[in-house]
């Protein structure tokens, strides 16, 4: 096994910490992508053997066996077997179980084993086990298993080490065989499962579990309801006072540069492209990635401390009355962050009409891309009061309203769906409920970088794209001295959105709406950055307009029912490329992404046009 | 006295006499024999559903704790454990 750097891939149970394992071994060297014609998330990183060699580590979707019963899973059972397009069968397996579980993961274990392979197996979580009161024997586990056990806890990097030296010993000193018998029915695999691991248990205090003790509470069929309520309420306003200080800093560092190149270089066609169209656009869009930021901590925290597996139990009550599982809320509750990862976590739902069902609703919740748009016209239409002296602010209560009305939506569309297109057989809900643990930081800290970069990613890229696209579409050709319209009016750009607005007129859209909701189309936050580039053309070289914040200017020219139409159209409408192509290779076809884009259309022009109706008959048109 | 897992007592340990495999399909069956539910095995109900219904079931099974449903739990036949 010279030459190749060896390839060793990390595989165990759901709740292992093969993750944390996987982090603590590469660090930041790590690097998540797709496997081709999946979405299943491949994660690949490096580590080092003591004297400097390499070796490529890969971390597996978490699994029980290899008979996979979803498509994660699936990926787990091919890569291990060698079967898995585009990456080479791994030369030896780090096989992660958890020390307080080992009745249920030496299962998987032994079917593992039976694969000839070299393999480590990684007695991981070894203090937590302790904390339960079990005294563990490494040597007698390694013993009957016959192959080095190394114990670790990787979120304090113990055993790390010593886990890269027996790897090594593993690999150097392995001899091909075949694989071994075919592996023993269920209940004889768990019977030799559990005797391995009384033999392996030197000592056993039943102790009364704190994860228990803190269920009573978070469990609870009142009370477990009441926190989870409050969370989601506590998260959604920090969302929006926490990130305040942090977006108006990068808002002022965006004016700060805009007005560094109008000062510093001659007026010219490029100077007004990058200063109206790409730092305007780009700019609108980037002072979101505080609030998108303090989302997805919320969400890896909970994650990541066991509370969204209980989460899910509430909820399935619930779920299962609209025909969904609670298995559906980790991938509904990731698309509050963003609608494309949300999609692909439903690769765990095993039902397929229940994950259909999930998929088509996803979009229903409010992403991160939608905070834009939602945060600009709430600061410019709603005061920011106190309702009736409570400390809940009045605009973190329409944004939780926004909120509200994409879940309520979403739960009455899954209701009529599974009455109606994806009808079905009631699902089944299976999951295990992790052991609460304190979140680790280092984790967090590696999971929001990849977040953030990826948000900053499709800035550079489609965003930007898009809005010097647009910008052109404004800005040409140029309107001339005498007439009545202006720049953004006489435009390219503002006559197609003229066509459009015939259309969107009864539902209250004004021009400027038009404009932002072609180029919208690309992902929603563009709305933003679309508005602001069509106001700073308009803006011109008038520094004073040029100065005045978006809301301001939008202040002056919306009325309030307008402002109301166009947020409840953006709780509906499918404007995000990536969800409609995630959804068309998740669902392998048109059929679904066209079906999805059809239906949250209506439901989109139907929610502004009541909406608008309404308000101008209480007299705010 | 027999009794099915769906009515059991909350806190109190049984023991899993039979489980109607037919009543299931072979994945929902076999994710629950992954889980170490299966004919002999000690399980002890933890807590049922919320407000909104008596869906689902948390169990712990040795050291683990397992969500099912209801009708799943309804086709597990269960036995006091000797004291």
């Amino acid at each position: 096994m010279t030459g190749a750097i060896p390839s060793v891939a990390l595989v165990g149970n759901p709740n292992a910490g093969k993750s944390s394992l996987f982090n603590a071994l590469t660090g930041a060297r790590q690097k998540i992508a797709n496997y081709p014609g999946v979405t299943v998330e491949r994660k690949a990183g490096h580590a080092s053997f003591a004297d400097g060699r390499p070796i490529s580590l890969i971390d597996l979707p978490g699994t029980y066996s290899l008979t996979p019963a979803s498509l994660d899973e699936a990926v787990t059972r091919d890569v291990v077997l060698g079967r898995q397009a585009g990456e080479r069968k791994p030369d030896a397996l780090i096989v992660v179980v958890d020390a307080a579980n080992l009745d249920n993961h030496l299962c998987f274990a032994l079917e593992l084993l039976a694969l000839g392979l070299p393999i480590v197996v990684a007695l991981n979580m070894l203090d937590l086990a302790e904390r339960d009161g079990l005294t563990l024997d490494p040597a007698r586990l390694s013993r009957e298993l016959g192959v080095p056990v190394v114990p670790t806890v990787a979120v304090r990097k113990r055993g790390l080490t010593e886990l890269l030296v027996a790897l090594d010993v593993a690999i150097e000193s392995h001899q091909p065989r075949e694989a071994g018998a075919a592996p023993l029915g269920d209940a004889p695999l768990h019977q030799r499962a559990r005797a391995i691991a009384q033999a392996a248990t030197v000592d056993e205090t039943p102790v009364r579990r704190w994860t228990q003790r803190v269920d009573q509470v978070v469990l609870h069929p009142v009370a477990g309801l009441v926190l989870l309520v409050a969370l989601m309420f506590v998260m959604f306003q920090a969302v929006f006072s926490w990130a305040t200080p942090f977006a108006d800093g990068l808002e002022a560092g965006v004016g700060v540069v805009q007005n560094w190149v109008v000062e510093t270089v001659p007026a010219n066609f490029l100077r007004d492209l990058v200063v109206e169209g790409l730092l305007a656009g780009v700019g609108a869009v980037v002072v979101f990635l505080p609030q998108i930021l303090i989302l997805f901590l919320f969400i890896l925290l909970l994650e990541a401390s066991g509370y969204m597996a209980r989460a899910a139990f509430l909820m399935d009550g619930l779920m299962g009355k609209v025909g969904l599982s609670g298995r559906g809320f980790i991938p509904l509750l990731s698309s509050f962050a963003c609608a494309v990862p949300g999609i692909m976590a439903t690769r765990a739902i095993p039902d397929e009409k229940d994950r259909l069902t999930t998929i088509l609703i996803a979009p229903l919740m409010t992403c991160s891309a939608r905070m834009p748009v939602y945060t600009l016209i709430i600061g410019a239409f709603i005061p920011a009061e106190k309702v009736g002296g409570t400390p809940i602010g009045l605009q973190g209560l329409v944004l939780f309203g926004l909120f509200l009305s994409g879940i309520v939506g979403a739960l009455l569309v899954a209701l009529v769906l599974r009455r109606s297109v994806t009808k079905g057989n009631a699902t089944g809900f299976m999951m295990e409920m992790p052991r609460y643990q304190w979140p680790r930081a280092n984790d967090i800290v590696i999971a929001l970088w990849q977040r953030a970069w990826i948000f900053l990613r499709r800035a550079g890229t489609i965003i930007a794209a898009t809005t010097v696209i647009l910008w052109l579409l404004l800005s040409f050709p140029k309107v001339p001295e005498n007439s009545r319209l202006s720049q953004v009016e006489y435009s390219v750009g503002g006559r197609i959105a003229s066509g459009l607005e015939v259309i969107v007129a009864p539902i209250g859209f004004n021009h400027d709406i038009a404009v932002a909701l072609i180029p919208a189309m690309a992902a929603r936050e563009v709305a933003v950055s679309a508005m602001a580039t069509a106001n700073a053309i308009d803006a011109g070289d008038d520094e004073e307009k040029m100065s005045e914040q978006l809301g301001t200017a939008l202040q002056g020219k919306w009325s309030l029912a307008t402002a109301l139409a166009f947020l409840a159209w953006f709780v509906f409408a499918p404007q995000c490329i990536s969800t409609i192509a995630i959804t068309k290779r998740e669902t392998n076809g048109w059929k679904w992404p066209m079906f999805m884009v059809g239906y949250l259309f209506l439901l989109a022009y139907a929610a502004a046009g009541i909406t608008y109706w309404t308000a101008v008959a209480f007299g705010l048109g | 006295m027999t009794g099915l897992l769906d009515k059991s007592a909350l806190g109190v340990a049984v023991r899993i006499k039979r489980i109607d495999w037919t009543a299931m399909s072979e994945d929902e069956g076999r994710r629950l024999r992954e889980f170490g539910l299966m004919e002999g095995c000690e399980v002890t109900p933890r807590h049922r559903g919320s407000i909104f219904s008596r869906d689902p079931l948390a169990l712990s099974v040795g050291r683990m704790q397992v969500i099912i449903r209801a009708k799943q739990a309804a086709v597990i036949e269960v036995e006091p454990i000797a004291a």
